[in-house]
């Protein structure tokens, strides 16, 4: 009776996570979920998040895993830990917990299969015409690295997202996950004025002294704080416009799924 | 020809003798020997560096003043020191607080390993490895150590794995070895031990495994325990009142952070951790003590004369495993000793160490969880500040305001530095069952990071806890200051940089980049007479002086 009550738990919780059997590595009906998530939460979420957004590790709400191309690798970084990273390994994990973890773990990168709003062939004309994205991205090891790369954002990002970053790029920046400073916003505007003129780009790095700074031509700077006579930071600002001046409804869906079609390394 | 041999036959023995003789003035002066007295004198005595804290009053304060603001940018790096690979995976973050006796340096490395080097130089002398075994548990912390102790010729480590080793000072063989406590139920020890006269005290780490806290003295010499002190009281002792049911079994309250002695009042004070599961508070109602507390033991008997409980029936993790400073001062117009301590949970407490009464408590980090401290010491909390299983926003993170890192005293002008983590946290509570050997954690928070933290090294006011001074760093510290004779204040952060503050105004007067985060404390030494100071950056020591 409890097992019948533990399958029908995890069918339940499968359902409200909105999981497919297909494409998953790991036979998920044999794996206890809620044990996985309860030990996650335990284990896992002082630096991956509650949900497994990320914090002080980086998010495994992703579809791909790159230090964990399969499951026996996934466990044996649950278990075994990544040497010389922050990531320690769980040996305390036993009797098939590990097997529980990593199930739970591969569950946050199974959203669930998502259908294109629009076109992939026609956005990359957008991609490539109107929206000039070439001008300031790398896709495919073309164009000018301004902004994030997109090889492979389609693995990396939902389409939820994506839509946002071609409206309102400013809302949500990509972020760069230190292990011992955190999560930093990857992209954030910084304003300098010094003795020798004003400068605008994007922070690089930063620390009690120095601030490192890229500007839109790509040149890099490299400031004493003390020298400085006004720094901001521009939290809530992107250099990329929001397109929807520029991009009608379609050419937004059709660019959207081009995005989303990008999931491959290079190829 | 005989008489030749003869000849030649005694020559050679006279030499053979006078290098013996210079070999064992060699061995003498090289060979650390440090006395009970040494260790009462650590504090003025500039030139080594004998215990954790740099002496019992726990001030890591160097009395050196040949590095001053005038000269402090000509400091340069004179030697460095490059760690050993870890044997153990996952071990790697040093932690270690280096000692120094008679111009041998000896500190630990993760995990658990002892290193000795020449100060001089910064060459290897040994190298002790304990076999601790892959599947050692540490739930709750990093594989991490921070320092040996040092009592006449033998160097004590507190391992991973819960054993305490006692080594030879001169060649790191083992004297002898005592297991404290059971690692597969989650017991570890990564503190640095405290040396008293004959006798080695620890604490352990675990409450997020449900330990059951104590306090240790062993035999020097034997490696035979004296005492043990359970920090949560079993039914029937005092404090057990502020327990119901078992949960006192799996309580916690860990104490994995060296404490202070007062040879005078022949008191021993040692903080202790959360109480456990660490954030479902549901599951052990009452006070908890003596968790999240600093207790005042006899060191000869192990018997606790009194106790101070900081965060009562704490819910956020807030151990109040800092050090205990001792102070001696004019406090409302009478001469007190006190005890100093900067508390995870945000608050700046006095009190008197001889009788443990309250005289100050005062917020010196942004905080949403009290209203402040009441007359007794006790926290006005703000209710609905518990973690919920939806999430709860409090300040600080349960990394707290400050943590294990030192704050450090300077006697000379009564200032208290400190360094302080700016970073709240959504806390959650969940449903947790013990089981041994494996995380008791009930809950869990998303740390608000990044840029939306930062951190300071303070210069509080030591008898007022009011503010003098700020440095900010970029993002909240998990390193340790020290201040010196010299009127500097040294610093560092996890962008890397090991810094030099005016201690009258906070001005940083000097950096270097070391390339990597920091994540230990300063501590300072002298070698023929020229005063050093040392940092480990990643995986790197390095020591600096003027020439």
């Amino acid at each position: 009776m409890k097992k019948l009550i533990a399958l029908l738990h995890r069918s339940i919780l499968l359902s409200v996570m909105g999981l497919s059997f297909t494409g998953v590595a790991f036979p998920l009906w044999a794996q206890d979920l809620e044990n996985g998530r309860q030990l996650f939460q335990t284990l896992c979420a002082r630096c991956h998040g509650i949900l497994g957004e990320g914090g002080e590790g980086p998010s495994l709400k992703r579809a791909q895993l790159s230090r964990a191309p399969d499951d026996d690798a996934l466990m044996a970084i649950i278990v075994g830990g990544i040497p010389g990273t922050g990531m320690p390994g769980s040996r305390q994990l036993r009797g098939g917990d590990d097997r529980d973890v990593a199930a739970y773990v591969r569950s946050l990168g199974q959203l669930p299969p998502e259908s294109m709003p629009g076109d992939p062939e026609a956005g990359r004309l957008v991609y490539q015409g109107v929206g000039n994205c070439s001008s300031c991205h790398i896709l495919q090891g073309e164009g000018i690295g301004i902004g994030p790369e997109l090889t492979g954002v389609g693995l990396r990002r939902n389409a939820a997202y994506l839509r946002q970053s071609v409206l309102s790029p400013e809302a949500d920046q990509p972020r760069v996950v230190d292990r011992f400073r955190g999560s930093l916003n990857a992209f954030l505007t910084v304003r300098i004025v010094s003795e020798r003129g004003n400068y605008e780009g994007m922070r690089i790095n930063e620390d009690e002294f120095t601030v490192q700074m890229r500007d839109l031509a790509g040149d890099i700077y490299s400031f004493d704080k003390a020298d400085l006579i006004s720094y901001e930071k521009a939290f809530g600002h992107s250099f990329m416009p929001g397109y929807s001046a520029v991009l009608n409804e379609q050419q937004i869906d059709d660019v959207v799924s081009f995005l989303m079609s990008q999931r491959g390394d290079l190829q | 020809m005989n008489q030749q041999t003869h000849s030649s036959a005694a020559s050679g023995t006279v030499i053979r003798a006078i290098f013996l003789l210079l070999l064992l003035v060699a061995s003498v002066a090289s060979r650390a020997d440090t006395s009970y007295q040494a260790l009462l004198a650590d504090e003025s005595n500039g030139a080594d560096w004998l215990s954790y804290s740099g002496g019992y009053k726990s001030q890591r304060f160097s009395p050196l003043s040949q590095i001053n603001p005038a000269n402090v940018d000509q400091l340069k790096v004179l030697w460095a020191y490059q760690m050993q690979p870890p044997s153990l995976g996952g071990a790697g973050l040093q932690e270690t607080t280096p000692l120094v006796a008679d111009d041998i340096m000896y500190l630990t490395e993760s995990p658990s390993s002892v290193t000795a080097l020449d100060a001089r130089s910064g060459r290897m002398l040994w190298h002790f490895v304990p076999d601790i075994s892959e599947d050692v548990l540490n739930i709750g912390f990093p594989r991490i150590n921070r320092g040996v102790a040092l009592l006449d010729d033998t160097v004590y480590v507190a391992t991973l794995d819960a054993r305490l080793f006692a080594l030879d000072a001169g060649t790191g063989a083992v004297r002898w070895q005592t297991t404290v406590a059971d690692n597969s139920v989650g017991f570890s020890l990564t503190l640095a031990p405290l040396a008293l006269d004959g006798k080695i005290v620890v604490g352990v780490s675990g409450a997020e495994a449900g330990v059951r806290g104590f306090i240790d003295a062993y035999d020097a010499t034997s490696g035979e325990r004296l005492w043990r002190t359970f920090t949560v009281p079993a039914p029937g002792e005092p404090g057990s009142e502020t327990w119901q049911g078992d949960a006192w079994q799996t309580g916690g309250g860990s104490t994995w952070l060296t404490g202070s002695f007062d040879p005078e009042l022949n008191l021993l004070y040692w903080t202790t951790g959360n109480p456990a599961p660490d954030w479902n508070g549901d599951l052990r109602p009452g006070d908890n003590l003596y968790t999240c507390a600093v207790l005042a033991l006899d060191p000869d008997t192990g018997e606790m004369q009194w106790f101070f409980q900081y965060t009562p029936h704490d819910t956020h993790d807030w151990d109040a495993n800092q050090i205990p400073v001792l102070v001696d001062g004019e406090f409302s117009g009478e001469q007190r000793k006190l005890l100093a301590l900067a508390n995870r949970n945000a608050f700046y407490y006095l009190l008197d160490r001889e009788t443990g009464e309250f005289l100050l408590g005062e917020e010196y980090s942004y905080q949403t969880w009290a209203e402040g401290i009441d007359e007794n010491g006790r926290p006005i909390v703000i209710p609905g500040t518990d973690p919920t299983y939806e999430g709860n926003v409090v300040w600080p993170s349960l990394q707290g305001a400050t943590n294990w890192f030192s704050p450090s005293y300077n006697p000379r002008t009564e200032q208290f530095f400190v360094a302080n983590r700016r970073m709240g946290a959504m806390y959650f509570k969940a449903d947790v069952e013990y089981q041994p050997g494996t995380p008791f954690l009930g809950g869990g928070e998303q740390a608000f990071d990044g840029d939306q933290a930062s951190g300071a090294v303070l210069a509080l006011d030591v008898m007022s806890g009011e503010l003098q001074w700020e440095f900010e760093l970029q993002t909240p510290p998990w390193s340790g200051v020290m201040a010196t004779g010299g009127g500097l204040v040294f610093g560092s952060s996890n962008e890397g940089n090991f810094f030099a503050l005016d201690a009258r105004d906070g001005q940083a007067l000097w950096s270097f980049n070391t390339g990597a985060h920091i994540r230990t404390n300063p501590m300072g030494f002298a070698v023929d007479g020229q005063q050093r100071v040392a940092i480990i950056g990643g995986q790197t020591l390095f020591v600096f002086g003027l020439r």
